[in-house]
Order: structure tokens, then C-alpha cells, then sequence
């Protein structure tokens, strides 16, 4: 049970991000003006959903043995995908970078997952059948990482091999640094929690005290109410 | 032009409507996203409304939001505040996340698109609910309408009569928490599906339960309608929905019912757990036919009126519409083919073209179920590739392509279709569905599992002419527009045939659709028929878990996905490569 426990949380994450891979390929075939850019982004996406597919499969597995109240933690909820950040509310990438960073991000991206991949191969055990899985999607992402290399250098020959390690390094930076971000905020969180408790316990004494049933609509027309009013 | 926008607490959409009263165009964001479900702000569907359709912020006269930000904020907070200090995490969350709830609305105009948010007013709830189901109503006075969700920004449920599009009296309204939205949302939790999604689900594992059962009737208990008050009641002790942010029922209804059921483990009918779940759902499905009978008769007693509008999430139950049919005071019952809140939007649209019109010149045109305009863009010219490398073209024309889809799904075949525009709705009616002959039980078979990977006690719905339906069906006058968009199940015929359709429930019913003249389905029909095809099992074009697709790509995608070899489209019929 204490196995599946750390287990659930990375399969759940690694899905969620291989699903938002999928949709920011999509997006990026559903740009383009090129028919054979179109097609390039259209079969990655594909291969991402693939790869979300197993993960989640994966994390389905393992969560029909845990604790149906740990279980009930790991569904996937859709929107998810904007709430914790593997989709930008911003947009996707390929509507707020230019192409060429685009391409560089997803160069040096996929590198990173299959970095990342390692681990969980590591986790599951590399003759396992869920490790041919991930041996496989590896492959993948390092086949993504060689067309993405060969695009970029076709589409600006002026920029030299070396540039894209400089993209590389720079990408590692950012993603160490998100993490940082992502601790430290996690650990303010839990600082700060009791503050916000105290202050949601001091706002919702107040709320206690309002009254709501001047807004109540009961023998009122509705089209007559204000429409600039909030409440 | 006027704009309506739905999105932050429910489903984001956007919709267009002229100053002629027409519906002009209606994007759901998670089409655009991907994302089913998408709740956020619906910057993608404002701007395809302001691209496709040519038009600058200048040329938008009012902007609608369907609720008032503020009101269902304070309702929760206040619901919230009377149980403190068991609510502190859901209050936390609330006041922490203020500033990303709807009430930023008119901030996340201003940022994304500069002068509308000077034009933005606000509707009721409920009101853009009303006026959404008013549209696709042929008559527009002196009717009734009957509003039923979770929750928007004040009631759960509301009775309103319409005596024209500019006087509509709420006289009914029933106040959260009591909610029966949202009691069947936490039964769909509890039986481990997702909210806002699971409840099909729920009403199609009811068909497998036994109302006299012990589970059902101990869940058929947490509800009532009180006849002092004329108010639906409830024991919020088993619900957590309005104190927590994670958990929509409390430990009590596990206490009642037993340990909530695993979300991972499939329920395969005839499974230990099976019978339990069933009889729950059975119970829940009891429950909400008849408070919603309750409902109608008490709205038939406050307005005496006998044609009503029915919308709000609870009214997508289509397994108890064929029940409030059969009141006796029914004559009428019109749904929007998009009664949830992303149809919202469309009410929000009429809302400002209301206001902004004098009552002598209101028009409201009964918008169609297609009414997005079609993808101006060349599909051709971007899916050339995709196509090439993966596809072959069968046939190029567009009457050899339907003749030649016909002729495959006679012979057991599995059609996708990606035609024209899609649909309002979150049903598919033939223009992104997935088809074969609704009679051919190992195509129905391969279509739900196979392809959907859909769970197996959820039928396939049938497509056919309404001629064809009355020789299987009983079908009910009463609610004849709700065939058309598949808001209401029928019983088949005593001792019929139909009893044996591979797309007939458990239960004898069927969530049927009655085809539209000159529609996609219309056509391939006609081309079916003389091959003996009369019939057609419909579902919607997507892989579990993902929106219905929106355009050429998305319909592509699936067929790469999935076992689908065939997809009919605006530029042919198309066979995938293996």
C-alpha cells in the first residue's frame, strides 16, 4: 500500500503531462499553414495521446489496489489540466511563442522526459511488461527530440548545433527553477495555511451575518432586475 | 450583435445572436481546447465568434456574463460560514481563489479583449436558462418554465411564467443547498464516476436496479417534497457538497449505503458490486422523477399553465422526461438541445438582444441544432499530409460518398462522420457521430466497446424517421421536439420487435432520435432504407474522455486512436490506412 502511495502521484503527473503534450501538438497542427508541418505535429500528438493512454492505464492498475479513498484522489478530472499548469490559461505554447522557440522547447522537452522516464522505468522494473511500455515510449520521445532537432536546423541552417544546446541548458535551468518554485511555493502554502484559515474563519464570521434574501427573486420580473448588477 | 459567455464555475461557451433575434453562431470552449469539461475563461470560442463571423469589438453592441458573479459567490461563503469550522478548507478556498472566480469576468474581458468590458451586463442564472430554452420554443408567450440544476449563482430549481420575453415571473424557487442537481452529482461520485460527466452513467446503470431493493430505498429517503412549503427537502447530513472543496458526500452516506465504490474498478454487470450500485443508481433515478414531478405539478398549480420549458443540468435526465410526459396537464415539454450551462450562453446572447430591443420589435428566431457556422478554413489544403500518409479516399463526391458509406454500414461497417457544423448540443445528431445499422448487434457491439471502450451497461441510441419510430416506439406527442436532439427515452412497443434492438436498454427503453429532415442522417437514410437499413445506432465521435470532435483534425485523430476505418466527410469518404 505505502509502494502505490508514492507510485500513484507519478503516474498521475506523467499522464496529465503526456496528455497536455498531446493538445499542445494538436493545437500546434491545427496552426500551422504547411500541410507536412501539419502532418509532423498531427502523428506526435498522436504518439503523446498513446503515451497518455498507458500512463493512465498504468496508474488505473495500481489504483484498483489502493484505499478507495486514496483511489478517489487519482481520477482524472479534465480540466485538471488547466489547474495545474500543464496547460497555460494563457494559451497553448504555439499561440505565445514564436515558432523557432517552440520547436527548441520541444527539443529539449522531450530530452527531459526521457530523462525523466528513466526513473519511473527504474520504478517499475525494466523486463516488466508496463517497462517494455515505458522502454518504448522513451524511444518515442527521443525519435520526437531527433525531428524536432532536424526541423529546427532545416528551418534556420544559420543557427548552429551549439545554439541548441544553449536552448537546452537554458530549458534545464527554467525547469529546475520551476521546481524550486513549485517547492517553495508548496512549503509557503503550508506556512501560510494557518494564517489563511484564520482569516477564512474571521471573513466567513462576517458572512455568517449577511442577509441574503433581499436578492431572492420570488414574484419579481426577472427582466426587469438590473443587468449591471453583480448580485 | 450581441454576445453571451457561460465558463469559471460550469462548462465555458460563448454564442452570437444578430440583431434580427437569430442565433448566429456558438462555440463550446472544450471543442476549442480539448478539454472536456473546460471551465475557463472562454477566450477561444470570443475570438472564433469574432473571426469567423468578421467582427471587430466595435461592431458587438452588449456582451451578457449568464450569471451574476457575486451572488453565487456570497451564497456558497454564507452556506459556508454556518457550518464553520467543518467548512474552513472549503472557505480557505473560496476567499483564496476570489480573484479566479467569476467575479474577475470583467477583468479577464478587458485583458483579452480591450472595450468589451465596458459593455458587459449581467443575467440571472436561471433567466439564461429560461431564455435559452424560450429560443427553441415555437411559442414564446404564456408558457412555463421550469429550471433544475446543481447550483447557479442563488436556487437550485425555479419555476418561472413567461408572459412574454420581456415579463418573466419567477414565482418558485428553491433555495441552496437543497439541491437535487447536486444530490444526484453526489450519488455519481459516491458510485465512483466523475461529476458533470458520470451521470449518464448513473441513469443508465439505473435501468439494471430493483426500486424495491433496500439501497433503493434508502437512498430514495434523502430526499422529499415538503406539501407545508412546497419546497423540496433534504438531510444535509449525508452531503458534504456545500462544506468541502474534495468530497461531495459525507462519511454518513457510506454509513447508510456502504463504502463508496473504487472509481478504478470497471462495474461489469453480473460483478459482486454490480447489484449494490444498480440498486443505488435505481434509487437516485426514483428520487429524481419524482421530485420533478413534484416540480411540474406545482408549477402546473402556481401558473395553471399546461406547455412548459424544462432546462438546467437535471433536465439532460433524459430517463424521466417520458414520465412528466405522461402528467396530466402536460400538453407540452420543450428542451434546448443544450439545457446544461454551456447552452447557457445562448440565453445569455438573447438576454442582451432583449434588452437592448423595445418590445414591439422582438424577434427570436428558433435557432438550429447545427448553428456554428461552417470552418471557413480549407481543411484540404491543412490535412493533405495527414490524409496522404494515413488515409485513402473512397470517394471524392459527395452523393457517391454517402452511397458508399450507406452501402458499408450495411454490410456491418462503423462510419465516423465529420460534416458541415457541429452540433449545439453535447449529443450528437449525425454531424460528428459514429454510426453503423442500429439493428446489427455485432456492429452496436464493436461500436460501444471496441471503439467507445464505453462502459457495457450503456446503451447505443438510435437514429431513425419519425415514421419508422412509431411502428417500434411509444412515442409522446407531448414531447415530440425532445426526440430530435435525444432529451427523452421511450418504451419500446409491447411484445415489439424492437424489444430485441442491440440499442434497446435493459429496462425496454431507448434513448431514440428522431432525424431531422434534410439533415446529414436524413440523407444517409435515404440511401440506407432501400437497402433494408431503417435504423441507426449513434454515438458521438470522440475517444472516451475526450471532447465530441469539432473539426476535420479532431475526426482524424479518433480514426488514427481507435479501430474506426471510415470517416465521411465534407471532402469524402475516407478509409484509414492499417
Amino acid at each position: 500500500m505505502k509502494k502505490s502511495q508514492s507510485e500513484l502521484p507519478v503516474f498521475h503527473e506523467t499522464a496529465h503531462a503526456e496528455l497536455a503534450s498531446a493538445l499542445e501538438m494538436l493545437a500546434a497542427c491545427k496552426a500551422t499553414e504547411s500541410s507536412n508541418q501539419a502532418f509532423g505535429y498531427f502523428m506526435h500528438a498522436k504518439d503523446e495521446y498513446n503515451h497518455a493512454k498507458s500512463f493512465f492505464e498504468i496508474l488505473s492498475n495500481r489504483a484498483k489496489r489502493a484505499s478507495i479513498e486514496e483511489a478517489r484522489d487519482f481520477r482524472f478530472k479534465p480540466p485538471s489540466l488547466i489547474t495545474k499548469g500543464y496547460i497555460s490559461k494563457q494559451g497553448f505554447l504555439i499561440e505565445t511563442m514564436k515558432l523557432k522557440d517552440f520547436i527548441a522547447f520541444v527539443y529539449t522537452n522531450e530530452l527531459l522526459a526521457k530523462s525523466s522516464f528513466e526513473n519511473i522505468l527504474i520504478m517499475v522494473g525494466n523486463s516488466s511488461e508496463e517497462g517494455k511500455i515505458i522502454s518504448s515510449i522513451m524511444a518515442d520521445e527521443l525519435r520526437h527530440h531527433g525531428m524536432a532537432k532536424k526541423f529546427f536546423l532545416n528551418h534556420y541552417p544559420a543557427l548552429q548545433p551549439w545554439q541548441l544546446r544553449i536552448y537546452r541548458m537554458k530549458e534545464t535551468f527554467n525547469n529546475r527553477g520551476r521546481k524550486i518554485y513549485d517547492i517553495n511555493l508548496k512549503f509557503l502554502d503550508k506556512l501560510l495555511t494557518p494564517l489563511y484559515k484564520a482569516m477564512a474563519y474571521v471573513a466567513g464570521t462576517m458572512a455568517k451575518k449577511l442577509n441574503l434574501n433581499e436578492f431572492k427573486r420570488e414574484g419579481k420580473n426577472l427582466m426587469n432586475i438590473s443587468s449591471n448588477s453583480i448580485l | 450583435m450581441f454576445i453571451g459567455v457561460t465558463g469559471y464555475n460550469h462548462e465555458a461557451s460563448a454564442a452570437l445572436v444578430d440583431k434580427n433575434g437569430v442565433l448566429v453562431d456558438f462555440y463550446r470552449e472544450e471543442s476549442l481546447s480539448r478539454i472536456k469539461g473546460d471551465k475557463s475563461f472562454p477566450r477561444r470560442s470570443i475570438k472564433k465568434l469574432l473571426v469567423t463571423n468578421n467582427l471587430k469589438i466595435e461592431d458587438i453592441e452588449r456582451v451578457a456574463f449568464y450569471e451574476r458573479p457575486l451572488s453565487a459567490f456570497l451564497h456558497i461563503v454564507k452556506e459556508a460560514s454556518l457550518h464553520m469550522p467543518r467548512s474552513l478548507p472549503l472557505l480557505t478556498h473560496q476567499f483564496r481563489n476570489f480573484n479566479r472566480s467569476s467575479v474577475s469576468c470583467y477583468l479577464d474581458f478587458a485583458k483579452f479583449f480591450r472595450g468589451l468590458e465596458n459593455k458587459l451586463i449581467y443575467s440571472d442564472h436561471h433567466l439564461s436558462h429560461t431564455l435559452t430554452a424560450l429560443a427553441y420554443s415555437d411559442s414564446r408567450k404564456d408558457i412555463c418554465s421550469v429550471v433544475v440544476d446543481g447550483f447557479g449563482d442563488r436556487s437550485t430549481a425555479s419555476i418561472s411564467q413567461i408572459v412574454d420575453p420581456t415579463e418573466i415571473n419567477e414565482l418558485w424557487e428553491c433555495l441552496y443547498p437543497v439541491s437535487l442537481g447536486l444530490f444526484y452529482s453526489s450519488i455519481t461520485d459516491y458510485l465512483g464516476f466523475a461529476i458533470n460527466e458520470g451521470e449518464y452513467k448513473v441513469m443508465g446503470l439505473a435501468s439494471f436496479g430493483d426500486s424495491n431493493s433496500k439501497s433503493a430505498k434508502l437512498v430514495r429517503g434523502l430526499m422529499d417534497w415538503d406539501y407545508a412549503s412546497n419546497q423540496m427537502i433534504s438531510d444535509m447530513s449525508y452531503f458534504d457538497y456545500h462544506l468541502s472543496t474534495s468530497n461531495s458526500f459525507s462519511s454518513k452516506l457510506e454509513d447508510l449505503l456502504g463504502p463508496a465504490r473504487n472509481p478504478f474498478n470497471q462495474l461489469i454487470p453480473g460483478d459482486s458490486d454490480f447489484q449494490r450500485c444498480a440498486n443505488i443508481a435505481r434509487g437516485a433515478q426514483d428520487l429524481t422523477i419524482y421530485l420533478l414531478g413534484k416540480i411540474f405539478t406545482h408549477a402546473h398549480k402556481i401558473t395553471s399553465s399546461r406547455r412548459f420549458l424544462f432546462s438546467g443540468g437535471v433536465s439532460m435526465n433524459s430517463a424521466s422526461i417520458d414520465h412528466l410526459a405522461q402528467m396530466p396537464f402536460v400538453d407540452e415539454i420543450i428542451i434546448p438541445p443544450n439545457p446544461g450551462d454551456a447552452g447557457c450562453a445562448i440565453g445569455a446572447a438573447f438576454y442582451c438582444y432583449l434588452k437592448s430591443n423595445s418590445c414591439s420589435d422582438i424577434k427570436i428566431s428558433k435557432p438550429s441544432f447545427f448553428p456554428s457556422l461552417k470552418e471557413k478554413r480549407n481543411d484540404e489544403l491543412l490535412t493533405e499530409q495527414i490524409i496522404f500518409n494515413e488515409f485513402t479516399f473512397l470517394e471524392r463526391c459527395e452523393d457517391n460518398a454517402f452511397l458508399k458509406a450507406a452501402e458499408l454500414i450495411s454490410t456491418g461497417e462503423i462510419i465516423g462522420t465529420v460534416l458541415s457544423s457541429s452540433e449545439t448540443g453535447p449529443r450528437a445528431l449525425g454531424n460528428r457521430s459514429l454510426l453503423c445499422d442500429g439493428k446489427n448487434k455485432y456492429a452496436v457491439n464493436k461500436l460501444n466497446t471496441v471503439i467507445k471502450n464505453r462502459s457495457p451497461f450503456r446503451p447505443t441510441a438510435p437514429a431513425m424517421r419519425y415514421e419508422i419510430a412509431k411502428k417500434f416506439y411509444k412515442l409522446r406527442p407531448e414531447i415530440y421536439d425532445c426526440y430530435k436532439s435525444m432529451s427523452a427515452t421511450c418504451k419500446c412497443l409491447e411484445d415489439n420487435i424492437s424489444l430485441e434492438f442491440p440499442t434497446t436498454h435493459v429496462d425496454g427503453t431507448a434513448r431514440i432520435q428522431i432525424v431531422e429532415n434534410n439533415s446529414s442522417l436524413d440523407k444517409l437514410l435515404s440511401m440506407l432504407e432501400p437497402m433494408g437499413i431503417e435504423i441507426l445506432a449513434n454515438s458521438s465521435l470522440n475517444v472516451s474522455g475526450d471532447p465530441t470532435c469539432f473539426d476535420l483534425v479532431d475526426g482524424l485523430m479518433v480514426c488514427s486512436r481507435t479501430k474506426l476505418s471510415y470517416l465521411l466527410t465534407d471532402l469524402g469518404l475516407l478509409k484509414r490506412k492499417t
